[in-house]
């Protein structure tokens, strides 16, 4: 275990490093967020949607943008460049699992560019007049199960995002896959469009896939839309999926690795 | 003519890896269905925004689509400028008896972005037909004068772009914040957001010219002036001038990275 966290740590420092672009991608997910806002602000009309209110999507929106590097489900770049470019031979060597190791390299970026992330703009929403800003989370206990369903989101993310590496070693590319995957994701995942908002027919539907359990869940649980019971059974549903994409996963890049052909160089 | 050599040259090399260019095409293609998707997602379960309905957004999303890929289609250069000058490429560029424009333009033609511009055309005429407009000769007029301006706005801002890259080497995100997050706010009508914002949209960086006004015109929106909306991408065109203005100054300041 020590040498996986030895992996995540170095990923975190080199990721702290870039303040200037954190800087930046902290004003860009501001301005989206008041944009978002706005925007569905005017299709709610009335105040409330099903339950939903102004203020809970607003709250919605502000978590989905403080906490953007950890629902965004692009492409382990370490892991699809080694494949490019024939570095992988050398993680063959190393007496590691090659999945855990791209695993927690990329949980480690995930986290780190979070954490460089999330604070300003939570300081910044909680500030802004009600049904613009963020809200409080609805009670002690409704926060303790957020951070805990967020981060098994988290974890949950990286394993699907898992599946793209595996995609790059089949195609040799790693420009479609990522993107098709990350596409797929942020549609029934809700990042594109909050789920809450969606048709009460596809809201159902979107619960058998383990999309939505990376981040609507976390974010529902805070504003309140999903009681601690149910809660507590849908965290235990996002172990359950976290657990089949895991396993999948280490399967399929083992499988591909087994066939895999070195081209010299 | 040289620009045909270039096109030739970029069709063989991105030919030569096709199933390559086919994967991007496809993934580019899926892309553009999901955000589709979404904003029919949102008209199913709302049905308008203010007086808007899904084709009358759905028009303004098929002309972004179309206008943006040909853009990035052919002045994509301009969008990754700040590669030419880290790599010291751009000094080869000055020293040839060219236009410096007419070399950039021919420096990056992306094939794969032929599928996104034929789906914004296909989503445009369905959207179109959907709405069941009344057409005028003024009405067809204003249609391709707002394609031509919105490839001249888009132009324009990868311009900018390339121009602050001169300064800074590297690319800075702010202007890929500007075009890609106006894209997927733009299928809106403009006026439902932030009066402030809507204004910057419309006078400083002229979005609006090639959705919000002249579709509003097309489609008989009551609440606009309808003179001013149908001239309205003929305004917006000139943001290009100032554009041009700012890039060949920053010529002129340019510092060779020496590499």
């Amino acid at each position: 275990m020590s040498k996986y966290y030895g992996i995540f740590k170095m990923q975190f420092k080199g990721e702290l490093q870039y303040r200037a672009k954190a800087l930046s991608g902290i004003a860009t997910q501001f301005f989206w967020g008041l944009m978002y806002i706005y925007l569905y602000t005017a299709f709610m009309s009335s105040s409330s949607v099903d339950g939903f209110t102004l203020s809970q999507m607003a709250s919605y929106i502000w978590l989905g943008q403080s906490f953007f590097a950890l629902r965004y489900m692009g492409m382990p770049k370490h892991a699809s460049d080694e494949i490019v470019n024939g570095n992988v031979c050398y993680k063959f060597i190393r007496p590691i699992n090659i999945y855990n190791q791209w695993y927690f390299e990329y949980l480690g970026e995930k986290l780190a560019a979070t954490l460089l992330r999330f604070f300003p703009i939570i300081v910044i929403s909680v500030l802004l007049p009600t049904n613009y800003g963020l809200s409080m989370a609805v009670s002690g206990s409704a926060f303790i199960l957020f951070l805990i369903s967020l981060f098994i989101g988290g974890m949950l993310c990286v394993s699907i995002s898992m599946f793209s590496v595996y995609l790059t070693f089949v195609t040799q590319s790693p420009k479609g896959s990522a993107a098709v995957i990350s596409t797929i994701a942020g549609l029934l995942g809700g990042s594109l469009i909050p789920i809450p908002l969606m048709p009460s027919s596809i809201q159902y539907a979107l619960n058998f896939l383990p999309f939505r359990y990376i981040s609507d869940l976390p974010f529902r649980i805070y504003i309140g839309n999903i009681g601690i019971n149910d809660a507590l059974i849908q965290i235990g549903i996002s172990i359950l999926w976290l657990a089949i994409t895991i396993l999948l996963g280490q399967l399929l890049i083992r499988k591909s690795l087994k066939k895999t052909v070195i081209q010299g160089g | 003519m040289l620009y045909n050599k270039y096109f030739k040259m970029h069709m063989k090399s991105s030919f030569e890896y096709r199933f390559n260019m086919f994967l991007i095409s496809f993934s580019q293609v899926f892309i553009c269905i999901a955000e589709i998707l979404a904003v029919w997602l949102l008209f199913q379960r709302f049905e308008t925004v203010g007086s808007w309905g899904f084709y009358e957004s759905l028009l303004m999303l098929g002309i972004i689509y179309t206008v943006y890929s040909i853009t990035e289609c052919f002045a994509r250069g301009y969008d990754e400028f700040a590669k030419l000058i880290k790599s010291g490429e751009f000094d080869r560029l000055l020293i040839r008896p060219v236009n410096i424009h007419y070399q950039i333009f021919g420096s990056r033609i992306e094939m794969s972005k032929a599928s996104r511009i034929i789906l914004g055309i296909v989503v445009s005429i369905i959207a179109l037909v959907q709405i069941g407009v009344d057409w005028t000769v003024w009405k067809v007029l204003v249609l391709i004068s707002t394609y031509l301006c919105g490839c001249l706005v888009i132009l324009g801002l990868f311009i900018i772009g390339a121009g602050i890259s001169i300064y800074t080497i590297e690319n800075l995100e702010f202007v890929n914040i500007i075009t890609n997050g106006c894209k997927e706010l733009s299928y809106y009508p403009i006026n439902i957001y932030n009066k402030w914002l809507a204004r910057f949209f419309t006078f400083i960086i002229p979005l609006a010219c090639f959705n919000y006004l002249p579709v509003s015109f097309i489609v008989g929106n009551p609440a606009t002036i309808p003179w001013l909306c149908a001239i309205s991408p003929l305004l917006g065109g000139l943001f290009i001038i100032p554009c041009l203005i700012f890039f060949n100054l920053s010529i002129k300041r340019y510092q060779s990275t020496g590499t």
